[in-house]
This record gives structure tokens, C-alpha cells and sequence, in this order.
């Protein structure tokens, strides 16, 4: 019944949409009580990172389709699986990473997409389309993606930086003592050092995260400071030489100074992909359907992209974009080097091995 | 403002000429402030600096500018948050200052029994930890049913702002001299005009502390604020956090001058009117 | 004090507001996370309801009390130093001039009116070894350095090496001074705006000096005001995460900072409960035991 209903809904939305006027929709209850039968309201509620969109985005969405959006803000995963563990409050579309979409799936909070209604998937770039978080996308639709690794200052460095072993190896670690900053980030750090000592990122196994934990502990007294995602901003003022850090922060910094690189390190890291996806309880799944489409239109994203310098999964988007985006080392990494990077994945109840490792570092 | 204490006569000292409580007269008290009030402004005053730098960044100086005036005054969302934790604050301090003045009248009043378990519930607000309140409330509001909202926020900044307020108020107390609302009883005043006449004005200063105290709480608070807000109640606090994951711009810098000004301004206003009331009234 | 007898009326109408609001605002879900104290995390991160102490237990594990001896420790000498640098603040307000006491109360309070974060963001900028002190140091140096040249000595100043003065436990109890000062500075004033000068002025007439009246008068009397300020700038400065998070170097991990993770990072809302009480207990107790000492007091006063 209650899905026969949205079927016919979905029908008059998509056609209101295709017209792209807000008139054009059939029917509209202005008090909104019972919702399944009739056109939703022209309201969505948007939650996401702060400067995460585009700088017009949101504008053209509410002239093309008169839905009027309430953008609200978080700050990382945590606080958001946090928000949403004891209920919506009222979100419609969420933009969760990977292991978070696996978790939030688990726990039955993300709600089955229709593709049909999302067409412009078309765009994106096979390599992205069947996630191992969520086989066939059939929750979540890749948004933005990027890399870990280290950006560092050229000329403060010997040579190119090709190796975690440089911010690792205690006996390696020593030539830039003091000038290194690692993320604040349990699952990062941890993750890249697993990696370096050539395991899994997402491994289980207590004595290979204990090797990691002697590594870093060993490694720690050259190390300044756990940057809280500033690490691009101790990179910039000189403060450090190295940062580990998420490759769009590099990117950012790297266009206000030229002495500043970054590189995926050969070992492998972490790849992660941010998602769109609809929340169970969402009070308006069609017109978040519809913004997920939008979202993926290849002027909009090409428009997002721009904004926010992070990597597009909209091959379409990509291939129409200036060299200076698409050929960044910060925004795309080789293909070569993605072949050794790791998703991250939920490790379900051994988190609590990362954690105790994690807090024996820092407070060791 | 009502003057409390009683001014000591002015003697002639052979010591000195300033008179030995006039601290502020001394130069090593001078001293004191200065070093004191470089040390809350010097940050500021960077702040404030960088606010027209012309760089995406708050790190290196590249010029002035007012463009982040332009942007931060045209940004829709920056100004929504601020109205959002401006009535939040508000709402809170005047309800928190009510209800906390109260409290800490009563605890420094009365003896009652349980009144040691009863005081070291009420003083949990400012031990607990941010993160743990607000995931209690946050489970709270949903057990009950409550939507969260502004007023969910403004609920539970008003419950943890209140036994600070009742800590500020209690401490103001101590040393009251109960005498004096005797004497009022005595004299025939009720229980209400006794206090209104007597006791309340004597309160004043801590109102006026505890009340700041209460304010700069509440419009600081992320944590509680996060897990309280719902849809649309994003506050000042919960727009800058989020803006960390890229980096914090000169917008802010800018957003944050503008309220330093509109307080100082608003401050020199009042103190004007009120020297100006105060000369009035002499003649 | 009266005992509520005496008049319940008043005393329901005084307590009563602010009793309710507490109760159902704060006590009802703090019940709700102490269940949770004693449950378990659920392998994505959710509330099992139980009954165990193994919360409690890993909580007193040697690590974790580490980090818990460590905070209050940083947060005792964090309120020692607010108590040095606040004091004379307050007490030049509240001997100011009655017309500048509020104006000045504002001006003491005005840096807080901008979000912490930006705040601990402008320590940054001062405090790193490109930042303003380090520039002003830098400054001093050379003009010292030209001095010295001219005196005949070019080699006695040496080259300049900037400080490291962010990213370490110094760095921490600075910017937790800095956010906490409000806390200290605010109890304290409306403490010794009332303070019955001609006390001190009897002090200074029998012939203490400043500093001794300033000890064995000024400081007896405002007690309470210290003690209030104090304490809820310790507290709050053990409970912080933000400043060391933001400011500390890689050994800065405070209780804060864990509770936070177990809530955020580790999905453990039973643990992060747990140590949250561990927190919290220690201040309870220290309310009973102190009413009834005063209660004890007061008995032994009436029996004498």
C-alpha cells in the first residue's frame, strides 16, 4: 500500500522535475499531514559538512525545482552516526563515508535508493560504482573522494618523499624530528601504519595492531603534534615540514604556496568516498532523490568540484574539467598508487583494539 | 548600580599620598592589570588583524581588505547561525540567572534534609562532561518525543547553566548580614518587600557576574548544542566546527570583530546614558 | 541559616523552579547515560542495556588512571595560575569606581564573547615558532644584536632560534588559563564587591603592611569567592579537550580528550559513561561529606 503510494508519487515528481517548474506539480497539501498520497512539501533538509557544496548550488536547486533547502552542518562521521543512532531528527540527505555507510546499513539507517529516479549515475566512473560498503550503490551514491598521505615542503625535505617509512621509522623519522605532524584520527594513523608494516587496514588481528602501536609509540618522540584536521594549516605556516592529511586540505594549501607537494605514499593508504544517501525516516525521500540527481548533473558537480578541490567520482564532470583539477597529485591520485590503497571498513567490535592502541600512543 | 559597601571615610595618611585602598592608583596594580588585559586581548587583537587579511587563510599577511567584511555580512547562513545562538543565549542567561539566583539563595538559606545529596546533584552540571550530557539529553529528547529545536538548545543550556549561576550567587552571599532583613521585618516590611528591597539589591553584582558567566557559556557551548539541535538550529558554535575540516577563514575573523564591536559600542552607549542619568539626577 | 520549617512557603518558591528544571532536564537523562554505565557496545557502536562493572573496571585500569592523575594535575596547575593572573582583575573591578564596574566587567569578558575555537586558533598564531611572540622575540634580538655589535661584541648575541612554544604542556595550561580566566575572575568579584573595607583599613591603622593584610584579611574574607572560582575552573580545565587537542603536543591526552573519543571515535557510549562518572562520583561525595561536616559543625556548636 504504503509503497504502491510512492510509486505514483515518484511518477508526478520526476515529470514536475523534467519541467523543472515548481507549478507544474499536481497536487500539494499545504499541511502535510499524511505525506504518502500526495506531491511532497517543497522543503528539504540537507546535512552535511560546512563549504562541502558549491557556492551556488543550493541556489539553482531551490530556482529549478522551488524546493526550498535547510542546510544544517557536522563536523565528521562520529557526530553524525552520534545524531542519527537514536533517530532522524528530520535529515533527508546525509553524506556519510564508506565504513560509516556499512555501519549505518547494519544498523538499518539508510534507506534503498530508487536509481531510476537518480539517472545522471550514468556519470559516474565505473570504478566507483559497485563499493564494497554498499554492493550496487543500492543506498549510497558516491559524492567526493580522496586520499591519505603526506604533504610535506619541497625544499625542507630530501628529495621526494616516496615512503611512510620517512615519518614511521623511528631511525628514519629522526632526520625531520620535530617537524612532523600525524592526524589526530585513531583509524588513520593506525590504518597507514598497518599498511607501511605491509597488513591490512582493517585488519583484526591484535598482534599486527600491536606492532603498529610499537611502531608509532618508538616513532612519537619526533613527532610534534596530532593535528585535528589543521594539518595543511601547520604545513603553510611553517610549523612543520611533513603532515599526514586528507588530500584536498593539501591541495587547498598547495595552490597558495608552491613549495608544497603531496604524495601517496608506495606502501598504500587509505582511499575513502563520501556519500549521498537518504536516511530511514526521511520526511521527503523524493525530493532528496531529486537533489542526489541534481547533485550529479555534470554543470553542477563540475561547479562543485571547483569549489571544493576534492576528487569527482563524475567521469563526465572530470573529463570536462581543466587540467589544473584533474592532473593535481593532491586531488587525483595514480592509478598505480590507488592499486595499494584500502577502503576503510568497519571493524564492528574489534574497534576496541584501535582504541586502546590508540590511547596507549597518545598517552605514552 | 547599587552601591553596597559603605565608602571609608577619607583620612589623611602619613604613609603615602594615595590612599592605601585605592589599588587602582598603585603602579604595581596598574602594572598587574595591564600585563593582565595584554594577555585576554592580545589574541583578539590578532584576530581582528587577520579579519582584513587578504588570504583565504588566517597564517600569512597579504594585504588588507575588507572583502571578508562583504562576504561575512552577505552570508546568509553566517547570519542564521548567529540569530540562532544570539536567542538561544539570551533566552537561556535570562531564564539560567532566574532560576540559578534562586537556587543559590536557597542552598545558602536554608537548612533542609538530604541537603548534602541535593547539592551535590545540583553541582553535576558542571562536572559532567559535555559529550556525556549531551548524549544524555540528546537520548533524552528522543525517549520523550521531543523534537529537537531551538528550544530543545535553549532547554538544556538553561540546565546546565543554572548551578554556575547559583555557584556565582552563593559565594555573593556568604557574609550577608541577615540582620538587615530582620531589621526590615521588624520594621513591618513583608517577607516579598524584604526581599525585594533588601535582599535583592545586595545580589546585584552577582546577578550581573553570574548572568555574563551564563551568557558566555551558553553562546560558546558546541557539544551540548550539537546533540540538542535539530533541523534548522544551527548555531554560531556548530557553523565554525564544521567549517574545521577545511580551514577556519577570515570570515569568521571578521564575523567575530563585528560582535566585539557591537558589545563595545553597546557598552559605551550604556555607559554614556548612565553618567548622563547619574549627572541628572545630582541637580 | 533557617531551617526550611520555618517558612516552607518561601523555601518551595526559592528551590522549587530550579529543582524542577534540574530534575527533569538533567537528572532524568543523566539516569538514562548511568544505565548505560553498565552496558555494553554492540559491534556497530550500539548501547547494549546490561549489568556489568567491566566499564568500571577498565576504567581503573593503571593507564586510565594515568591520564586521569594527569588531568588533575594540569587542571590544578591551570587554576593556580588563573588564581595569579585573575585575582588582581577581579580586584581591580570591584575597587574601581562603582560607574566602571560594570563597563569593566564587560571588557574582562568581551574576548569570550568570540567562539572558543577561534579563540584557541588565535593562541595559535601567537605561539607558533612563526608566530607573533616568537616574531617580537625575534625583534628584540636583532635590535639587541645591533647593540652589541656597535658595543663592540657582534658574536655575543648568537643567532636567533625561534622557541618552541606550541604543542606542549605549557602551551595547554596557557590556553587553558586563557579560556577558564571568566570562570575564576566572575565569582571572585561578586565575592569582594561587597567586602567591608574599613576591615583593611583597620589592618593597615594597627600597622600590617599591605601585604600582610592583604594575606591575613583581604584573602580570609573573599574565601568563599576563591574557593567557588577555583574550583569550577579546575573542573572545567580537567574536563577540557579542545585546547589540548589544539594545543598540546602528542603526549596532551587528557581525560576529556578520551571521554570524547569514547563517545566519538570508538562508539563505547557504555565506557565513555563509565569514566564520565568516575569523573563525577569524586565530586558528589565531596558535596555529602561537606554538608555533613557542616551539619556535624553545627550540632557540636548547638550542644556547646
Amino acid at each position: 500500500m504504503k509503497k504502491m503510494g510512492r510509486r505514483l508519487l515518484s511518477q508526478v515528481s520526476r515529470r514536475a522535475f523534467m519541467q523543472g517548474s515548481a507549478a507544474a506539480v499536481g497536487i500539494t497539501f499545504v499541511g502535510g499531514a499524511e505525506r504518502s498520497w500526495g506531491a511532497e512539501e517543497k522543503r528539504l533538509n540537507v546535512y552535511n559538512w560546512d563549504t562541502y557544496i558549491g557556492e551556488t548550488t543550493l541556489g539553482t536547486f531551490n530556482a529549478r525545482t522551488g524546493i526550498v533547502i535547510q542546510y544544517d552542518l557536522y563536523a565528521d562521521n562520529e557526530e553524525l552516526f552520534a545524531k542519527l543512532k537514536e533517530g532522524n531528527p528530520g535529515y533527508d540527505v546525509i553524506v556519510p563515508s564508506d565504513y560509516m555507510v556499512e555501519d549505518m546499513l547494519t544498523l538499518k539507517k539508510l534507506m534503498p535508493l530508487d536509481h531510476s529516479k537518480i539517472p545522471n549515475i550514468k556519470h559516474l566512473d565505473k570504478a566507483f560504482t559497485n563499493p564494497a560498503y554498499d554492493p550496487g550503490m543500492m543506498h549510497s551514491i558516491p559524492y567526493m573522494w580522496g586520499t591519505i598521505g603526506l604533504g610535506y615542503r619541497k625544499s625542507k625535505v630530501d628529495g621526494p618523499l616516496v615512503s611512510w617509512a620517512d615519518v614511521f621509522e623511528p631511525e628514519r623519522a629522526k632526520r625531520y624530528s620535530g617537524r612532523i605532524a600525524y592526524l589526530g584520527d585513531m583509524r588513520a594513523v593506525l590504518g597507514c601504519a598497518l599498511k607501511y608494516l605491509g597488513y591490512g587496514m582493517n585488519t583484526t588481528n591484535p598482534a599486527e595492531i600491536a606492532r603498529a602501536r610499537d611502531m608509532l609509540i618508538a616513532a612519537k618522540p619526533h613527532i610534534k603534534t596530532f593535528a585535528e584536521d589543521n594539518g595543511q594549516d601547520l604545513l603553510l605556516s611553517g610549523e612543520v615540514d611533513i603532515t599526514m592529511e586528507w588530500s584536498g586540505d593539501i591541495a587547498a594549501v598547495m595552490e597558495e604556496d608552491d613549495d608544497l607537494t603531496y604524495v601517496v605514499p608506495k606502501e598504500g593508504s587509505n582511499v575513502w568516498v563520501d556519500n549521498l544517501c537518504i536516511p530511514t525516516g526521511a520526511p521527503h525521500p523524493e525530493n532528496a532523490h531529486n537533489f542526489i540527481n541534481f547533485v550529479h548533473d555534470v554543470d553542477v558537480h563540475m561547479e562543485i568540484a571547483e569549489t571544493i578541490y576534492f576528487a569527482t567520482p563524475n567521469k563526465s564532470a572530470k573529463d570536462r574539467m581543466s587540467p589544473d583539477y584533474t592532473e593535481n597529485p593532491a586531488v587525483f591520485a595514480s592509478t598505480d598508487v590507488l592499486a595499494n590503497c584500502e577502503a576503510l571498513l568497519s571493524v564492528g567490535e574489534h574497534t576496541r583494539l584501535y582504541d586502546e592502541a590508540w590511547t596507549a600512543i597518545q598517552a605514552s | 548600580m547599587t552601591e553596597a559597601t559603605i565608602r571609608p571615610p577619607r583620612r589623611r595618611r602619613s604613609r603615602s599620598e594615595i590612599n592605601p585602598l585605592d589599588y587602582l592608583k598603585r603602579p604595581w596594580m596598574q602594572l598587574t592589570l595591564f600585563l593582565s588585559f595584554l594577555f585576554l586581548y592580545f589574541p583578539i587583537v590578532t584576530l581582528v588583524a587577520f579579519s582584513f587579511n587578504d588570504s583565504k587563510r588566517n597564517i600569512t599577511w597579504k594585504g588588507f581588505t575588507w572583502k571578508y567584511y562583504e562576504k561575512a555580512l552577505n552570508n546568509d547562513s553566517l547570519h542564521d547561525a548567529f540569530v540562532n545562538s544570539m536567542i538561544v543565549a539570551g533566552t537561556s542567561t535570562v531564564v539560567s540567572t532566574a532560576l540559578g539566583a534562586m537556587l543559590g539563595l536557597a542552598l545558602h538559606r536554608y537548612r533542609f534534609p538530604w541537603k548534602g545529596t541535593y547539592e551535590g546533584v545540583a553541582h553535576l552540571p558542571i562536572v559532567i562532561p559535555e559529550i556525556c550530557m549531551g548524549v544524555a539529553m540528546l537520548v533524552f529528547f528522543n525517549a520523550i518525543g521531543m523534537k529537537l529545536s531551538l528550544t530543545t538548545i535553549t532547554v538544556s543550556h538553561i540546565a546546565f547553566t543554572i548551578p554556575f549561576v547559583a555557584v556565582v550567587i552563593r559565594a555573593r552571599m556568604t557574609g550577608f548580614d541577615v540582620s538587615l532583613e530582620e531589621a526590615s521585618r521588624d520594621l513591618g516590611a513583608s517577607e516579598w518587600q524584604t526581599f525585594w528591597h533588601v535582599t535583592f539589591p545586595y545580589m546585584i553584582p552577582g546577578l550581573v557576574a553570574g548572568a555574563l558567566m551564563a551568557f558566555v557559556l551558553s553562546l560558546d557551548d558546541f557539544v551540548i548544542t550539537f546533540f540538542t539541535a535539530g533541523v534548522g538550529s544551527t548555531t554560531f558554535p556548530i557553523k565554525i566546527y564544521s567549517m574545521l575540516r577545511f580551514s577556519v577563514t577570515p570570515e569568521v575573523n571578521a564575523a567575530s570583530t563585528v560582535l566585539i564591536v557591537i558589545t563595545l559600542s553597546l557598552t559605551l552607549v550604556a555607559m554614556i546614558v548612565q553618567s548622563r542619568w547619574a549627572k541628572g539626577r545630582q541637580q | 541559616m533557617e531551617d526550611w520549617r520555618k517558612n516552607k512557603g518561601a523555601f518551595a518558591t526559592f528551590l522549587g523552579p530550579a529543582s524542577f528544571w534540574l530534575l527533569v532536564f538533567f537528572v532524568i537523562p543523566l539516569i538514562l547515560v548511568w544505565v548505560y554505565s553498565f552496558g555494553e557496545r554492540g559491534p556497530q557502536g550500539q548501547t547494549y542495556l546490561a549489568l556489568n562493572f567491566e566499564n568500571y573496571l577498565r576504567a581503573i585500569e593503571p593507564i586510565h588512571l594515568g591520564i586521569f592523575w594527569k588531568s588533575v594535575w594540569i587542571g590544578a596547575i591551570s587554576t593556580a595560575v588563573c588564581l595569579v593572573v585573575g585575582f588582581p582583575v577581579a580586584m581591580g573591578i570591584a575597587f574601581a569606581p562603582s560607574r566602571w564596574k560594570n563597563p569593566l566587567l564587560l571588557i574582562v569578558v568581551l574576548p569570550f564573547f568570540t567562539n572558543l575555537l577561534i579563540r584557541t586558533y588565535a593562541w595559535i598564531a601567537v605561539l607558533r615558532t612563526r608566530g607573533f611572540l616568537n616574531f617580537g622575540i625575534e625583534w628584540t634580538h636583532e635590535k639587541l644584536d645591533g647593540l652589541a655589535t656597535l658595543a663592540g661584541f657582534p658574536e655575543a648575541m648568537g643567532d636567533f632560534v625561534p622557541l618552541e612554544l606550541l604543542y606542549n604542556q605549557y602551551a595547554v595550561i596557557i590556553g587553558l588559563v586563557y579560556v577558564h580566566l571568566p570562570f575564576l575572575i566572575l565569582p571572585l568579584y561578586a565575592t569582594l564587591e561587597k567586602l567591608d573595607r574599613s576591615y583593611m583599613e583597620a589592618s593597615l591603622d594597627l600597622g600590617a603592611g599591605q601585604w600582610r593584610t592583604f594575606f591575613s584579611v583581604l584573602v580570609p574574607l573573599v574565601m568563599p569567592g576563591i574557593v567557588s572560582g577555583a574550583l569550577l575552573v579546575f573542573i572545567l580545565s580537567m574536563g577540557n579537550f579542545l585546547v589540548p587537542d589544539l594545543l598540546g603536543g602528542t603526549d596532551s591526552l587528557m581525560i576529556g580528550n578520551l571521554i570524547a573519543r569514547e563517545y566519538g571515535a570508538a562508539r563505547d557510549w557504555p565506557f565513555g559513561s563509565a569514566l564520565s562518572f568516575m569523573i563525577m562520583y569524586p565530586v558528589f561525595i565531596f558535596f555529602v561529606i561537606n554538608a555533613m561536616a557542616a551539619r556535624y559543625r553545627t550540632h557540636k556548636r548547638a550542644a556547646a
